[in-house]
């Protein structure tokens, strides 16, 4: 209840007209919904477009850009991005850790570990007086090898948790009939391990999706992630809050979607393969 | 075929499976780190638009600054008392739904859902509901004489940080239960079966049998959801933005600070190096004693 409670109040949030919002007690029911708000945000249809009648009601106050499609392609393009090549590079990486032994392999698995110990921001002042000066700064691409960087060790952790569970006599049985490695990793560890790369792939999704820090240090007016994007809404002249919460929710939708296929695999993604369930 | 096909492909050695994530930690994590070290024995001199070499000053004024201190005194506040909140609360949660078969789909479904927001989402609600002229939680602690709603819960310097909290532990809260539910799960169910009928307490059972066998979960959690915590920014940047005065500015935030708005870049590398060094230390203390394996 106090779990669902404030996910649906946001969502009433998004669909009251501001004389429904800022009244006490809260109005969780008896409300009359309107569209506008998300109308506004997804569809570009100003507030001075819509019928004078409701903006005087819906009280658009201060102004400010209210579209954010852009702001969700943005989104997009940055979470696929790091996505893909995240787990393309960590695939590779679980493999070998996975499969071939090699000396130091502890101490390695601990360094990747201890990237995930980094605070973003030891990272991101680096980055930004780097990409400064190389031209990444404001750029997607500078965002999406940030935001690959800080899910690599969710990445290869629970990729190599997921490849460990094939056995090694299927190795060691390919390797007799003179399989290479590559053979291996093609033809076993790829197609049995569909759905932990897929839950990966999605983890690394929403951590993407979700996040802060990077964007606000590495972005300036170019583009701007949905986290970001959603502190345009605070004004000066007050927040507008229907817009901020339609954002949210259309937010909201392809995450939860996303996170819905992959329940089955959610604790041990969570835990970066060191809990299987 | 084999011929055809590139020598890496064909290769035994671990190398060139690893020479992508090698490069891209050397570009993106071990050179941060070389610059934020040689950052700290610099500063910008805004005078002169220009990094000047300081010497070791970055570092010794680590130890005088009480701007520093009060950000860790706020750091430690903000994670031991999240992280308990979230293991008790996660845990009683994770009790009572265990008994629970068939309704544990949609209640998985359910707290996922508290996941996928982004945390200056979560932020921006809760700062929304704790308003004290609109906000529901502020008007709910009225009705139940708890708090006035004259006192703004987010500009209180008493009650900022706690506001903050109540937005972290109803993100995460979930996270811990779903880690018990399925730590839950995995225990073997012969020793609990001798113990009811041997005619155990559930408040027995609980302490004697699931809480030990739970012990690696919990450190699972602890690690995860502390080096987290440890390094809050959205929720302080979105809800306070360190207000009222340095009431909640974190380790984070501070070190985000001095470099966005002070410009003090050498200072600010040498925080987010202490905090990484804290972390470290302290996760490596952990891994250790709770033995967990990856």
């Amino acid at each position: 209840m106090t779990m669902v409670l404030p996910i649906y109040f946001w969502i009433t949030v998004s669909i009251k007209r501001d004389k429904d919002v800022f009244v006490l007690p809260p109005k969780l029911f008896r409300f009359e919904p309107t569209a506008d708000y998300f109308k506004a945000v997804l569809l570009d249809i100003s507030p001075v477009e819509q019928s004078i009648e409701s903006r005087g009601a819906l009280g658009f106050s201060g102004g400010g850009i209210t579209y954010m499609v852009p702001r969700l392609v943005d989104s997009i393009i940055i979470a696929v991005g790091s996505t893909i090549l995240v787990v393309t590079i960590a695939t590779l990486a679980a493999f070998a850790l996975s499969r071939i032994h090699f000396r130091a392999q502890h101490h390695f698995v601990y360094l990747i570990l201890s990237t995930r110990m980094l605070p973003p921001v030891a990272v991101a002042i680096p980055l930004f007086l780097t990409y400064k000066t190389v031209g990444l700064y404001d750029t997607h691409l500078g965002v999406i090898l940030a935001h690959t960087v800080m899910n690599i060790p969710l990445a290869v952790l629970l990729l190599k948790s997921f490849f460990d569970d094939v056995p090694l006599e299927i190795d060691e049985a390919a390797i007799i009939d003179g399989a290479t490695y590559w053979e291996i990793f093609r033809r076993i560890i790829l197609p049995t391990m569909r759905t932990g790369i897929a839950a990966t792939a999605v983890l690394c999704f929403i951590f993407s999706w979700t996040e802060f820090l990077f964007v606000l240090m590495l972005t300036a007016t170019g583009l701007k992630t949905v986290p970001v994007a959603t502190s345009a809404f605070v004004t000066s002249t007050g927040t507008q809050w229907g817009s901020l919460a339609a954002l949210g929710v259309a937010a909201l939708i392809p995450a939860f979607i996303f996170i819905l296929l992959v329940q089955k695999n959610l604790v041990r993604g969570l835990t970066m393969g060191s809990l299987k369930q | 075929m084999r011929l055809s096909m590139p020598r890496f492909m064909i290769s035994e050695h671990p190398f060139p499976w690893l020479f992508p994530l090698i490069a891209m930690l050397l570009v993106f994590a071990v050179f941060p780190l070389a610059y934020n070290i040689y950052l700290s024995f610099h500063e910008f001199a805004i005078a002169k638009r220009s990094l000047v070499f300081v010497g070791w000053e970055n570092w010794l004024k680590l130890f005088s600054d009480t701007r520093l201190y009060n950000a860790l005194v706020i750091n430690i506040t903000y994670t031991v008392v999240c992280l308990t909140v979230q293991l008790v609360l996660g845990f009683l949660i994770a009790l009572l739904l265990d008994t629970d078969e068939k309704g544990f789909g949609v209640m998985r479904a359910l707290f996922s859902l508290a996941l996928v927001i982004p945390p200056a989402v979560t932020g921006m609600m809760f700062k929304m509901m704790e308003d004290p002229q609109f906000g529901m939680i502020a008007w709910a602690l009225e009705k139940l004489h708890i708090l006035s709603r004259e006192v703004p819960i987010l500009a209180t310097s008493e009650l900022a940080l706690a506001g903050v909290m109540i937005a972290d532990i109803w993100q995460w809260t979930p996270f811990i239960t779903l880690i018990f539910l399925a730590g839950m799960r995995g225990l073997p169910k012969e020793p609990f079966e001798s113990a009811v009928i041997d005619g155990a307490s559930q408040w027995k059972i609980t302490t004697r049998f699931t809480i030990p066998m739970l012990s690696k979960v919990i450190a699972v959690a602890v690690l995860i959801r502390g080096i987290d915590l440890f390094r809050t920014f959205d929720y302080i940047y979105v809800m306070t933005s360190g207000g009222p005065g340095i009431q909640t500015y974190t380790l984070s935030f501070y070190t985000w600070k001095q470099f966005a708005t002070s410009l003090k870049w050498g200072y600010g590398a040498t925080l987010s190096l202490l905090a990484l060094i804290i972390i470290n230390v302290a996760a490596t203390v952990l891994i250790k004693l709770a033995k967990i394996k990856w």
